[in-house]
């Protein structure tokens, strides 16, 4: 436990955490979580604009960041104008990430993912392509359709992620995370709630967290030495959160037998989260802004074939309403460290270092659920997005930022058209020109932009 | 300057992505469902509230007793109206001892504690016609089932096909006629009813109130008007008088030389195929089953164009080989006298009315005697004439089985014995009681006798006649004084009136045996 009196927070959350297996060291207990931002060229070549947006949490003092959503082949992306590692042309892109935040003595860890159906806008280039999955069922959210994966597409993305792995480690990163929750292509593997496969692909857990485990050996084959390979788990699916008449999911003690497999296959460490979709009630944590839903999913309608009626719900005015109060219902009334206990859970069961996700943005709750063992360090997206330089709000003492994080989520949604950033007014005064014009910061400088003489 | 014309380039549609693809499939199910919702809505509102059902019996013995023939249109009434009537007008039934349409000589069908096994007693049929309201009306079996027992304290025992010997089917008709002339049949009263039994939905209760109600008591009104002369010459339990409710109401007669009254006692319908070809009806005037059946089914209450041919054929087709009901074994049986009466019976009944071992069939039986020969009533006979028989033959013109084979006779026809123990009384018009008096002459057979008990009388064979009363039940009276109602006719030394006592006993000792 943190003593005021004779220790602050930052005393806890200002270590350094070691992974043993990989060597790899951080400087603080900080991550930035993975978010993305349509910051890149529409085919996934990565632009000048991802480096400015890493760079500022880097600078604000972030011990490592975990990329944004990095999909490891076309038909595994989310949406355009996220920057890919699908070929070796792409190393280049994530060498100058890497140094960008190397500058700040900041780690960058490779978020590699497949998005299997949970394609938000699957892009030209997969006009006439569904959704690769375990399943050939439908998303329930969206109604993205999908197909199941045969056994030889199945090896195809297994090598997919360990060739994707072989170029972040060539692009001089500092280890990679597979995206194993949030309802991405790994998670509907893993999901009971999903996977309904008869193959050795699913059944029984094993079967389930086969196709992970196959993906880890593939990371381990092609890449050299121990390069650094975390994993995110989302410890429960909640598969039902929306939707009650859905099938459950996988629970705690489901995912913490699979964090045991994972120590076993030589994995550094745990990245706890949840849900077996995104966005979960439950991840990220917070609240469902129907003002700009309506806005901003327009996108999303023609993805799927739930697109048409949810735009009507988001825009009706009681059943939106009606909406968003089933959404922080079934959220529950607890958002900052809501993952706590399911990580205290999985950290008692492996010896890797376990990492927490889930709505922190307390210093004295981050330094608490490290010296209680629950964790060993957090990631954290939306306080980042508020406040870039959290972190070095902590070290300055403070417990919690000036302008902390509503977790409004608006920046969440915003995303699916506008730049990444923080659009919650009430922390810029109510002020719209000076809220928009600090999301623009991500765009400069622009190595086009002509300095004034 | 005039611009160049280029071809345009050729291009094609894309193939649809499979979201689009999934969600014109998903379009495509949707107005299927909604197709397929409303056709069931619409198939239900048409079952429930258009379309005309009538009630089906898999038995055929039930689909006699309780199944449609289709003449719900011209005498049926609202069921739920029909129901209520005796308990708002008991006034108007008969005063014999038994309640509701008992009363009437209908058959009711009870459990052995007595209580009713079904909503209407046997001769009645519902069919459903509109907005739920279910027609109720006579079938056959109205005119053609009854009782019998042995002694008084015996359950009743019901034979189908038989003459309904208890039956009052014109003072049924009075009693329906008498409710819509009270003031208090309105529609208040009646729903007050009705719905105390429950069971209406909205649209019932709708259409009950505003339609059924006025309407039914406009049609008795109508009947009523029509049918007045009906009432002057009744013709009591056990008989009818086919042809007058014809002429007064399908052919508005009013003339009354030609509304000649021809009450005549109920026949039995068991055993049909011998009499295929045989000069049918009491005066023989038609030799057609089929049309004998129709003109039968009109006169029950079907139009032309209501009467349910599929199934008044399928009843036709169970009458042809249905027997009729044995002597019971247990009864008064003498096997010796019987043996003698055999004889007699060859000489003297066999040439007119079959023997079983012949079928009933041959030599005259369904042949018409002269009236001049046979001196039996003539008011039956007289009732249909050629003006009336031309009428008939303006009937279903446009249909199938629009009627080619009756005839004005001269007489009567012979008719087959076949259960001749349980056709009582006897002779065309009922005018005799038992067997045994039928073999006196007529001077000596009974001038007043009592109808409607089904108690056999098992010595001279026929319903015992002679008692008013039976506990609580009250019979009717019989005079053969009254117009139709002689007793005279089919005697002399050819109909065995002259034969000694014995023999007379002997004969109808055989006759238990048909």
């Amino acid at each position: 436990m943190v003593d005021a009196g004779s220790r602050t927070a930052w005393d806890t959350i200002g270590q350094p955490i070691h992974f043993p297996r990989s060597g790899l060291t951080v400087k603080n207990r900080i991550f930035r979580s993975s978010i993305s931002g349509t910051f890149d060229a529409y085919d996934g070549t990565g632009d000048y604009a991802r480096l400015n947006w890493e760079e500022k949490f880097a600078r604000g003092g972030t011990g490592a960041i975990i990329s944004s959503y990095v999909p490891v082949s076309l038909r595994g992306r989310i949406y355009p104008r996220y920057a890919m590692i699908h070929n070796d042309s792409t190393i280049g892109f994530w060498r100058a990430v890497g140094e960008r935040v190397h500058n700040y003595d900041c780690k960058f860890i490779m978020q590699l993912s497949h998005s299997g159906r949970q394609q938000d806008d699957r892009g030209a280039e997969n006009r006439f392509r569904v959704g690769m999955s375990s399943t050939s069922r439908m998303d329930s959210f969206h109604g993205l359709l999908c197909e199941a994966m045969t056994k030889s597409q199945i090896d195809e993305v297994v090598e997919q992620f360990g060739l994707a792995a072989r170029r972040a480690q060539k692009a001089g990163l500092d280890g990679v995370e597979t995206h194993s929750s949030h309802g991405y292509l790994i998670n509907q593997f893993l999901s009971s709630g999903i996977n309904d496969r008869t193959d050795e692909y699913g059944g029984s857990l094993e079967n389930r967290a086969r196709f992970l485990r196959e993906i880890i050996a593939s990371i381990r084959a092609h890449t050299e030495g121990h390069f650094h390979l975390q994993c995110k788990i989302s410890a429960i699916d909640a598969n039902n959160a929306i939707y009650p008449f859905e099938k459950k999911g996988n629970v705690l003690a489901d995912s913490v037998q699979v964090c045991k497999w994972l120590e076993e296959d030589g994995v550094d460490a745990i990245h706890v989260s949840t849900g077996s979709i995104f966005p979960h009630p439950r991840g990220p944590a917070g609240d469902f802004p129907i003002d700009l839903v309506s806005e901003v999913y327009d996108p999303i309608i023609s993805s799927g074939v739930r697109g048409w009626s949810n735009a009507k719900i988001f825009r009706s005015p009681i059943f939106s309403r009606l909406l968003r109060w089933w959404w922080r219902h079934r959220r529950g009334p607890i958002i900052e460290g809501i993952n706590a206990e399911h990580a205290a859970e999985i950290k008692k069961n492996v010896s890797i270092p376990v990492i927490l996700n889930g709505g922190m943005q307390r210093a004295s709750l981050i330094a608490r659920v490290i010296d209680d063992g629950m964790a060993d360090a957090v990631s954290i997206a939306r306080p980042l997005i508020a406040n870039n330089n959290l972190p070095q709000l902590f070290a300055e003492g403070h417990d919690l930022a000036p302008r902390p994080c509503s977790f409004c989520n608006r920046c969440l949604l915003a995303d699916l058209k506008y730049p990444l950033g923080c659009y919650d007014l009430s922390r810029f005064d109510d002020d719209y020109d000076r809220m928009i014009a600090e999301v623009m910061t991500v765009f400069h400088p622009s190595p086009y932009e002509t300095q004034a003489d | 300057m005039p611009l160049p014309q280029y071809p345009l380039p050729v291009w094609h549609l894309d193939p649809l992505p499979p979201v689009e693809a999934k969600l014109r499939q998903m379009k495509r199910r949707r107005v299927f469902i909604v197709l397929l919702v409303l056709a069931a809505l619409g198939l239900l509102i048409y079952w429930r509230y258009v379309a005309e059902v009538p009630r089906d019996f898999s038995k055929i013995d039930d689909h006699f007793k309780y199944g449609s023939i289709g003449s719900e249109y011209g005498n049926g009434l609202p069921f739920r109206i029909w129901q209520v009537l005796p308990e708002m007008f008991p006034e108007y039934l008969p005063k014999n001892g038994l309640t509701g349409y008992e009363s009437l000589g209908f058959v009711v069908e009870k459990d052995k504690d007595g209580r009713p096994l079904f909503e209407t007693p046997i001769g009645f049929s519902r069919r459903r016609i509109a907005a739920q309201i279910e027609l109720i009306s006579v079938n056959c079996a109205s005119c053609h089932a009854s009782t019998y027992r042995g002694v008084p304290t015996e359950p009743r025992q019901v034979m189908l096909a038989s003459p309904a010997h208890r039956v009052d089917l014109l003072a049924y008709f009075g009693f329906l006629i008498r409710c819509a002339e009270d003031p208090r049949f309105t529609a208040d009263n009646l729903m007050a009813r009705i719905e105390a039994k429950g069971g209406l939905d909205p649209i019932e209760r709708i259409a009950y109130r505003s339609i059924a109600i006025p309407r039914t008591r406009e049609q008795l009104l109508l009947m009523s008007g029509k049918s007045k002369r009906l009432f002057e010459n009744p013709s009591g339990v056990g008989r009818i008088d086919t042809f007058t409710p014809y002429k007064l109401i399908q052919f508005s007669y009013r003339d009354p030389e030609l509304l000649r009254p021809g009450n005549t006692d109920l026949p039995s319908i068991w055993n049909q195929a011998p009499r295929v070809g045989m000069q049918l009806h009491w005066d023989g005037n038609n030799t057609s089953i089929h049309e004998r059946n129709i003109s039968a089914g009109i006169g029950a209450g079907a139009s032309p164009t209501s009467i349910d041919l599929p199934r008044l054929k399928r009843i036709e087709d169970w009458l042809l080989t249905l027997p009729p009901p044995k002597w019971p074994s247990g009864w008064k049986f003498d096997q010796a006298l019987a043996d003698r009466g055999k004889p007699l019976y060859l000489r003297y009944c066999a040439e007119c009315h079959g023997t079983p071992e012949g079928g009933f069939k041959g030599g005259k039986v369904g042949t018409v005697v002269p009236l001049a020969l046979i001196k039996t009533d003539p008011e039956r006979l007289m009732s249909y004439t050629y003006d009336f028989m031309s009428n008939q033959y303006s009937l279903g013109t446009d249909q199938d089985w629009r009627f080619h084979t009756f005839r004005k006779t001269d007489g009567y026809a012979n008719q087959p014995l076949d259960g001749i123990w349980a056709r009582g009384p006897y002779l065309h018009n009922g005018s005799v009681p038992t067997l045994r008096d039928l073999l006196e002459p007529s001077d000596l057979r009974p001038k007043m006798f009592y109808k409607g008990n089904d108690v056999v009388e098992q010595t001279r064979v026929g319903f015992v006649s002679d008692k008013d009363r039976q506990g609580d039940e009250i019979f009717q009276k019989y005079e053969t004084s009254k117009i139709g109602n002689k007793n005279v006719g089919h005697e002399g030394p050819a109909y065995g009136t002259d034969l000694k006592a014995p023999e007379k006993d002997a004969l109808v000792e055989y006759l238990k045996t048909f």
